[in-house]
């Protein structure tokens, strides 16, 4: 631990919103260029939306979403209409801080519910794609591409979750010294889901 | 607090501004009043990613070094090679520095076309759907939208957008990338398109599609297509390699005539690009396509030794060591 925890409201706003910078530029300079096959990479900055929502609830959830999709329009190599990210992820976070609530008992569910977020976020993206008529989101394409990035997704979201809860534990044992010793990413949301959204 | 009404009440507002983002910017097109947030998107993670390019650039060439090994090695040889003969070049450029200025000249627009270009290192590339890339010069360096991007091997996209230190390329892969361009030797012009990210289509090999506007004009597989220049020179300046044709589809409309192209360049490794910041003062036609390869075990048909009115373009045989028809003739 470099500093205590100060404030937490204010800290937590500030990790989160480094926790979401970092991912975005992960996620162009370092995930976008990995010569995967397919041509289709994993969506890190939606499965850090998700995870951030399973962990702080639906109020945190979308608005965490909402910047990190408008964040994710304007970034330079950015091509589509400005506002289709910023609905999609503000959606998938409201919706898995809903669902957070609600998971707080099967050890599984979350990882499903990384996996649900993930599908159904590349689908919304799509969807809103197809809406727009957008040249690039054609049935071909869209059929291809969603299985294989919700694969992808599903693969890299173990390894986002995990860096986002060590990113934000500092700030959760602030909050609760009641110690928990629970290590395990799923009983890491059991416990935390229990104290809602609180931004 | 779960699902407050509070909660809803910012989901609502929250999307209703998403929407309303998404309906100004598509009504917008090119110049839509939220192109000053993109702008600030630019300054602000422009600089952010170039730092990070450099910091991840050494994990990428480990990654790459483990999967191209194999050509890596030809790849040194080559460059040795060349590097020798550049080093002679230089030696004797340096010899007699007064002729040196014209001589590159002449050699410019004579030998590769004469583009002026400024080189530039791809440091991002785009999510969910589409095929674009950041590369780390932007308007400080002088670039302006709408400049062709190539690297060594051929054509890779256009600017479609500037920021102070970066700048944003549509690759020639994207689905909304169109380019007129011309098959080598003949003038038959068409369109080059397409088949979206990172060519999806066709398994990767072939992610452009060319469409000959003659439907009745030959085309053969190898053949190979360069851009045949927009007007006034942007986005794209005449004579830079695309690919070579792979497969040539069946006329169903008779209208056009589709082929499929492979890309001479390698879009999923892009690297070290250029752009060019002046066109060439005249078109260079074929001269920046590289040497033809030999033709593969050549059934020549030498029954015809006089080069009578074949339209192909291939060279036959290889009695004369020129047999490479021209165009003009």
């Amino acid at each position: 631990m470099l500093n205590p925890p100060e404030a937490s409201p204010a800290g937590r706003t500030v990790v989160t919103a480094v926790v979401i910078a970092v991912t975005l530029i992960l996620q162009v300079s370092v995930a976008n260029r990995l010569p995967l096959p397919g041509g289709v990479q994993p969506d890190l900055v939606l499965l850090a939306v998700v995870a951030l929502a399973l962990v702080a609830g639906s109020m945190t959830g979308m608005v965490t979403g909402f910047l990190a999709g408008l964040a994710a329009d304007i970034i330079p190599p950015s091509d589509h209409t400005l506002g289709r990210y910023a609905l999609v992820y503000c959606l998938i976070g409201y919706l898995c801080g809903v669902a957070s609530a609600e998971m707080d008992r099967q050890s599984a569910v979350p990882f499903f519910a990384v996996a649900a977020g993930a599908l159904a976020g590349t689908v919304l993206y799509a969807g809103t794609g197809m809406i727009l008529g957008d040249p690039r989101a054609e049935w071909g394409t869209v059929s291809s591409m969603v299985p294989l990035q919700v694969l992808y997704d599903v693969i890299a979201s173990p390894f986002v979750v995990w860096a986002v809860l060590r990113a934000t534990r500092r700030y959760e044992r602030g909050e609760r010294s009641r110690g928990d010793r629970l290590s395990v990413p799923a009983a890491r949301y059991r416990a935390m889901s229990g104290r809602g959204g609180n931004l | 607090m779960k699902d407050t009404r509070r909660t809803r009440v910012v989901l609502g507002a929250l999307l209703v501004v998403a929407l309303a983002m998404i309906t100004i910017d598509y009504r917008g097109g090119a110049d839509s009043p939220l192109r000053g947030l993109r702008g600030l998107g630019a300054t602000v993670f422009g600089p952010v990613e170039r730092a990070s390019a450099s910091v991840v650039r050494p994990v990428g060439d480990t990654f790459d070094a483990i999967t191209d090994a194999p050509g890596e090695r030809r790849r040194a040889d080559r460059m040795l090679r060349q590097n020798q003969k550049l080093r002679e070049q230089l030696r004797s450029a340096q010899l007699d520095q007064d002729r040196s200025a014209q001589l590159h000249r002449l050699l410019g627009t004579a030998g590769m076309g004469g583009y002026k270009i400024h080189a530039a290192q791809v440091i991002s590339a785009g999510q969910g759907f589409e095929d674009t890339v950041t590369i780390d010069v932007g308007s400080r360096s002088g670039i302006k939208t709408d400049m062709t991007v190539m690297s060594a091997d051929g054509l890779v996209g256009r600017i479609t957008r500037v920021g102070p230190a970066t700048s944003t390329v549509l690759l020639a892969t994207d689905q909304t990338s169109s380019i007129g361009s011309r098959l080598e030797a003949s003038k038959e012009i068409g369109i080059t398109q397409g088949r979206g990210r990172r060519g999806l289509g066709g398994g990767g090999a072939t992610p452009l599609r060319f469409q000959l506007l003659d439907a009745a004009a030959p085309i053969q597989v190898g053949q190979r297509i360069v851009t045949l220049g927009s007007q006034g020179q942007r986005p794209y300046v005449p004579g830079v390699p695309i690919g070579s044709v792979e497969r040539i589809e069946k006329a169903t409309n008779g209208l056009t005539r589709t082929a499929y192209v492979r890309p001479f360049v390698k879009f999923t490794s892009l690297d070290v690009v250029a752009v060019v910041v002046a066109p060439p003062k005249t078109d260079p036609r074929d001269a920046v396509l590289p040497p033809k390869p030999k033709p593969p075990a050549t059934p020549t048909p030498t029954a015809s030794p006089s080069a009578t009115g074949s339209p192909s373009a291939k060279p036959r045989g290889s009695k004369s060591p020129s047999t490479r028809p021209s165009p003009g003739d």
